[in-house]
C-alpha cells in the first residue's frame, strides 16, 4: 500500500529534474519529485553560471552549439529574471592557433550563433582589463544564469500546477513486479521513515548519480562523471563573459556572476560523483590560465574553489537504438536494455539546455504513455519573469528604495532580514539552504558577520527547529571546505580574522573540543 | 622626521609598548597602517585559555606546558605578572577597571551566550551571573540577538530569559551600529531615558546581560551610571567587531601616550627600514604624497602576525615579514597553512618571527640581525593568539620586556 500515488516519479532535484517536473505539470501529468538533499545541491549548484551562447561548441560540437543558442533565447524569454545579460567575448591570444579565429567565425555562421568581430582596441574598451596581447576578439550573446533561481522558478511553477516535491528524501529502493516498477521507496532524512510512492513511470534525472538510481531499479547505466573544478575570485574583474578562443579545454573561461568572477574549469574522470575536492594545482592552473586573458587577475584575491560532477555518459554500441536525441544528451529507455519497462533515464547535457532536455524526455514519455500533450515550456514564462532581466545593481537599488540598510544581515550580498524571514517561513532552516536561496554568506567575508545573525533569526522565527550554534558551526565548516586550497595573501588574513571572531570572541570550539562552562 | 624610538603598529602590543617606553622616559612615535586588535577583540585581557590542546583554568599553571620558544617562556612569568599589574594600575587611573589575576581565568559572556575564558575582565563584563538573568537587547540592533544569548546561558545552567527594548528616540532610525549606541549612551540625557526602559525590562532579575555598547568616551563611567539608575547589575556581552570595550582601551592607551609626549601616526603603513653598519637607522612609511623617512635609534615591530598583516602568506607557501624582510619559517606549500576544520588550530596562526630572549629577531641561522630592532606581540613565532587565547597577555608581557630592555635603569615613572 503506497503512501502517495502519482503518475510519474521524477528522481533528482537539479536543473533537469525540476525542468522535467514543470514540463509534466504544464502537460497536466501528475508527478512527484524526490531529491536526496536540497534542490540544486548536486551539479546544478556547482557550475560556473554561464548561459551559453553556443560559441564554446561551434567548432567541436555544432549540434550542441545550435541547441545552446536556441535555449539561450528561450531562457531569456521565459526566465529573464534568472539571467544577467552580460554578453561575452571570445579572445584569440597570440599563442593560440590563429587559424581557429576564421574557423570560429565560419562555425558560428553555420550553427546560427551570432558573432561580431571587434577590433582589439574595441574589445579592450569593452573589457578594459583584457590582455593587450590579444590578436582578435569576437562578441557573442553569452550571459550568466542564476541556476538556483531558475530551479526555484521551475519548482514554484510546477507546484502551482499541482506537482509535489519531496526534498531530503533519498531514493532507497524500487518495488518491482516483473518488469514494472510499482513504487519508489524514498526515505525521509529527517525522520528516517520510508515513504512509498506508487507510480506508473519513473524518470531518472539524477545526473551524475543516475547510474546508482538505475541500479536500485535493476537497470544498468554506466555513468562516467567528469569532475570540473572552478575558482571564485573576489570581485567581477570583467564586464561580460571572457572565453579563450580555442578548442574547449581546461581553464578557458571567466564568468562574472553576481559579485564575483568564476574561473573555469578542469575536467578529471572520477568514480565518485560526491567527490567535491579541489586540488591546489588545479587552482593554480586556472588562475594562471585566467591571467593569460586578464593579467591583473593574478594579483586578485581568490575566495574559494569548488567542483562539480558533469553527468557524462559514454554511449556504447548497444545504445544506438536508444539514442533518441542529440549528441549532447540521451534519453535511455531501460525497457529495451533488460531493465524495468517503465523507467527512463536522462543523462548528459548542460544547464543551458535543461529545458530542452526536459521537453525531449517528456515527449518520449508521453508517446510511451499513449498521450498527446504538447510541450509549452518554451513559451510559458516562469513566475517572476515580469521582473525583466537581472541587473547587477538591482539588489542595492532595492535596499535603497526601502531604506533598508539597518535590515541587512549579510552586507556583502545585501541579504535583508525580511528576506531571510520569508525563506524561513517557507521551510528553509539550514543556513546552507539560505545560502543557496539568498546568497547569504557568499561574499568576501565568507559569513564572518552574517552567519551568526542568520542563525539567530532562524531560531527566533522557528523556535526549536534547529540548534542555532550547531547550525552555525555546520555552515562555517561548509564555507571553509572550499577555502583551504585557495587561501593565501588577503584571503589568509580574512580567514584568521574570521577565526578570531568565531573561536576567539565567540568561543566556538573545534569539532570534538569541549565548550567551556561557568 | 626624527624620533628616539619608532613603534610600528597600533594594536595592543604596539600601544602597550609605546606607553611603557614613554613611561620609561623615551620619546616614542607610533606609525601604523590602521587600528589593530583593540577594535577586533572583545576588550578583555586574554593571557592563556588553552595550552597543550586543553583548556587552562589557571594561566600560571599552563605556562610550563608551552614550548620553549613561546613568548611567555622568553620573558618569564614574573615579568608577565608585573605587566598585568601595571596594566591594571594604568587603566584604573584612566577610569577602566580590569578585574582578575594570572592565577585564575574568568568567563566573559558573549552575544552567542557562550562563556569565553579570559584572564582580566573589564568591570562591565565582570558581574557574576547570580539569580535570574534578564538578557536585554535593543530593537533593530543587528549585532545582539537576546534570545540566542539567553539560550546559550540556559544551556550553561543559568535561569536566563530574553527581552528587547526600543532605543529612546534618536537620529538613527533603524540603521545603527554598536559604536552609534555607545556614543548615544555617553549622552547623560539619552542614558537616563535608556535607563527608564531598561528598568521595567530587568525588574526582578538578579543581573542583566546587555550588549557591550554602554558608553565609549568616559571609560566605565557611563556603565556605572546606568547600572545605578537601573538598579540591577549590568553585564556587557562581547560582540563581533568593532569592539566598544576594546575601543575604550585604545583610547586610554592613546591618551596616556600623548600625555607623555608620544605621537601616533595612523593610516601610514610602514614599508621598510634602512640599515647602516648592521643597525637600523630609519623607518620608511607611506606619506600623503611620497614616502616619509623617520630617523630613529630603536625600532619595535608590533605589526602582528598574518592576521595583523605583519606577515604576508604567499601562494607558494612562503611567508614574508612585511617591514624589514625578517626571516619567517615558511611552509612547503600553502596546504600547510590551515587545518581541515575552520575552528581547528591553524599552523598559520602560530607563524611568526623567531626572537631571542631580548626579543631581537633571529635570522635563518639563529643569529640576531640587525641591531636596534625588536619584535613584540602577534608578530612573534611559537604562539597562536586565537587558538591559545593569549593575545593581550603576550602583547603586555613582551611590551614590558622591551621597556625593560630599552630603559635598563628603571627611573621613576613620569606623568
Amino acid at each position: 500500500m503506497a503512501d502517495l500515488e502519482t503518475q510519474v516519479v521524477v528522481v533528482g532535484g537539479g536543473a533537469t529534474g525540476t525542468a522535467v517536473l514543470r514540463d509534466l505539470a504544464l502537460r497536466g501529468i501528475d508527478a512527484v519529485l524526490v531529491e536526496r538533499a536540497d534542490l540544486g545541491t548536486g551539479t546544478s549548484g556547482r557550475w560556473h553560471g554561464l548561459l551559453h551562447s553556443g560559441g564554446r561548441y561551434v567548432v567541436k560540437d555544432p549540434v550542441s552549439a545550435t541547441e545552446c543558442i536556441e535555449e539561450n533565447r528561450v531562457l531569456r524569454r521565459i526566465a529573464p529574471h534568472c539571467v544577467e545579460d552580460t554578453g561575452g567575448l571570445f579572445v584569440l591570444l597570440p599563442d593560440n592557433d590563429q587559424a581557429f579565429g576564421d574557423a570560429f567565425v565560419e562555425a558560428c555562421a553555420r550553427t546560427g550563433v551570432p558573432c561580431e568581430e571587434l577590433r582589439p582596441a574595441q574589445a579592450r574598451r569593452r573589457e578594459p582589463l583584457l590582455t593587450p596581447r590579444l590578436t582578435r576578439a569576437f562578441a557573442v550573446p553569452d550571459g550568466t544564469m542564476d541556476g538556483w533561481k531558475l530551479i526555484g522558478g521551475f519548482v514554484a511553477d510546477a507546484r502551482a500546477r499541482g506537482a509535489r516535491v519531496l526534498v531530503r528524501h533519498p531514493v532507497v529502493g524500487m518495488e518491482r513486479d516483473g518488469d514494472r516498477i510499482l513504487a519508489v521507496r524514498a526515505r525521509d532524512a529527517a525522520t528516517g521513515e520510508d515513504r512509498l510512492i506508487g507510480c506508473q513511470w519513473v524518470l531518472n534525472a539524477a545526473g551524475a548519480w543516475a547510474g546508482r538510481v538505475a541500479a536500485l531499479a535493476g537497470g544498468e547505466l554506466r555513468m562516467a562523471p567528469g569532475k570540473g573544478a572552478m575558482v571564485v575570485m573576489v570581485g567581477r574583474w570583467v564586464r561580460g563573459v571572457v572565453n579563450d578562443c580555442r578548442m574547449p579545454g581546461d581553464g578557458d573561461i571567466i564568468v562574472p556572476v553576481h559579485q564575483v568572477a568564476i574561473l573555469g574549469t578542469t575536467d578529471k574522470e572520477t568514480d565518485d560523483p560526491d567527490d567535491n575536492s579541489v586540488d591546489p594545482a588545479e587552482v593554480d592552473f586556472m588562475l594562471d590560465s585566467a591571467a593569460e586573458l586578464v593579467p591583473a587577475i593574478a594579483g586578485g584575491r581568490v575566495l574559494r574553489a569548488f567542483s562539480g560532477s558533469r553527468p557524462l555518459y559514454k554511449a556504447g554500441d548497444d545504445d544506438a537504438g536508444s539514442r533518441d536525441l542529440t549528441r549532447a544528451f540521451f534519453v535511455l529507455d531501460h525497457g529495451g536494455r533488460g531493465g524495468p519497462g517503465n523507467l527512463l533515464s536522462i543523462v548528459g547535457g548542460k544547464l543551458t539546455t535543461c529545458r530542452q532536455m526536459a521537453e525531449r524526455t517528456v515527449d518520449a514519455l508521453v508517446a510511451r504513455m499513449g498521450l498527446t500533450a504538447p510541450c509549452t515550456t518554451a513559451t510559458t514564462p516562469l513566475p517572476g519573469a515580469d521582473q525583466g532581466v537581472h541587473r547587477l545593481a538591482e539588489p542595492l537599488a532595492t535596499v535603497e528604495r526601502q531604506a533598508g540598510y539597518g535590515e541587512l544581515v549579510c552586507e556583502c550580498e545585501l541579504v535583508s532580514r525580511r528576506r531571510i524571514e520569508a525563506a524561513v517561513d517557507q521551510g528553509a532552516t539550514d543556513l546552507d539552504d539560505l545560502r543557496r536561496q539568498l546568497r547569504l554568506g557568499f561574499g568576501p567575508c565568507q559569513a564572518a558577520f552574517c552567519g551568526w545573525r542568520a542563525a539567530a533569526i532562524v531560531d527566533e522565527r522557528r523556535p526549536g527547529a534547529t540548534e542555532p550554534l550547531a547550525n552555525l558551526e555546520r555552515f562555517l565548516a561548509e564555507r571553509w571546505r572550499g577555502q583551504r586550497a585557495t587561501t593565501w595573501g588577503d584571503g589568509a588574513v580574512q580567514a584568521l580574522l574570521n577565526q578570531a571572531i568565531y573561536r576567539g570572541t565567540f568561543d566556538l570550539a573545534p569539532a570534538g573540543g569541549g565548550r567551556g562552562t561557568a | 622626521m626624527r624620533a628616539d624610538v619608532v613603534v610600528v603598529g597600533a594594536g595592543p602590543a604596539g600601544l602597550a609598548t609605546a606607553v611603557a617606553l614613554a613611561e620609561a622616559g623615551r620619546e616614542v612615535r607610533v606609525i601604523a597602517r590602521g587600528n589593530g586588535f583593540t577594535h577586533w577583540a572583545p576588550g578583555a585581557v586574554d593571557v592563556l585559555a588553552r595550552a597543550g590542546g586543553r583548556p587552562v583554568d589557571h594561566p600560571s599553571d599552563g605556562l610550563p606546558l608551552l614550548p620553549a620558544r613561546h613568548p611567555y617562556r622568553l620573558v618569564g612569568e614574573p615579568l608577565l605578572r608585573r605587566a598585568l599589574d601595571r596594566f591594571q594600575l594604568l587603566t584604573a587611573a584612566a577610569g577602566l577597571t580590569y578585574e582578575g589575576s594570572l592565577d585564575a581565568n574568568r568567563r566573559q559572556v558573549t552575544a552567542l551566550g557562550t562563556l569565553r575564558p579570559t584572564c582580566l575582565l573589564p568591570a562591565p563584563a565582570a558581574r557574576p551571573l547570580d539569580g535570574r538573568v534578564a538578557v536585554v537587547g535593543l530593537d533593530g540592533f543587528r549585532d545582539f540577538a537576546p534570545e540566542l544569548c539567553a539560550r546559550g546561558l540556559r544551556a550553561a545552567g543559568h535561569d536566563a530569559s530574553a527581552r528587547s527594548v526600543a532605543p529612546p528616540p534618536w537620529g538613527h532610525a533603524r540603521h545603527f551600529h554598536a559604536v552609534d549606541v555607545a556614543r548615544a549612551v555617553d549622552d547623560p540625557g539619552w542614558r537616563a531615558r535608556l535607563a527608564d526602559r531598561l528598568g521595567p525590562a530587568t525588574r526582578g532579575a538578579g543581573v542583566a546581560v546587555v550588549p557591550a555598547v554602554l558608553g565609549l568616551a568616559g571609560g566605565h563611567q557611563a556603565w556605572a551610571d546606568l547600572e545605578r539608575r537601573v538598579g540591577v547589575p549590568l553585564v556587557e556581552a562581547a560582540l563581533a567587531p568593532p569592539s566598544v570595550p576594546g575601543m575604550r582601551l585604545y583610547q586610554v592607551w592613546l591618551a596616556r601616550l600623548r600625555q607623555l609626549g608620544g605621537r601616533l601616526q595612523l593610516g601610514f603603513p610602514v614599508t621598510g627600514v634602512e640599515v647602516a653598519d648592521g643597525r637600523v637607522t630609519t623607518v620608511v612609511s607611506e606619506g600623503a604624497s611620497r614616502p616619509v623617512a623617520t630617523r630613529c635609534a630603536e625600532v619595535v615591530l608590533a605589526t602582528g602576525g598574518v592576521a595583523g598583516r605583519g606577515i604576508r602568506a604567499g601562494r607558494d607557501g612562503t611567508l614574508v615579514e612585511e617591514v624589514a624582510g625578517l626571516h619567517v619559517e615558511g611552509f612547503g606549500d600553502r596546504m600547510g597553512f590551515f587545518a581541515e576544520g575552520f575552528l581547528d588550530d591553524h599552523p598559520l596562526g602560530a607563524a611568526g618571527v623567531a626572537v631571542d630572549d631580548q626579543l631581537r629577531p633571529l635570522d635563518a641561522g639563529g643569529a640576531p640581525a640587525p641591531g636596534g630592532l625588536r619584535a613584540v606581540g602577534g608578530l612573534l613565532a611559537a604562539h597562536d593568539p586565537t587558538a591559545e587565547g593569549s593575545r593581550e597577555g603576550v602583547a603586555l608581557a613582551t611590551a614590558a620586556r622591551v621597556a625593560e630592555l630599552l630603559a635598563p635603569d628603571p627611573s621613576p615613572t613620569k606623568g
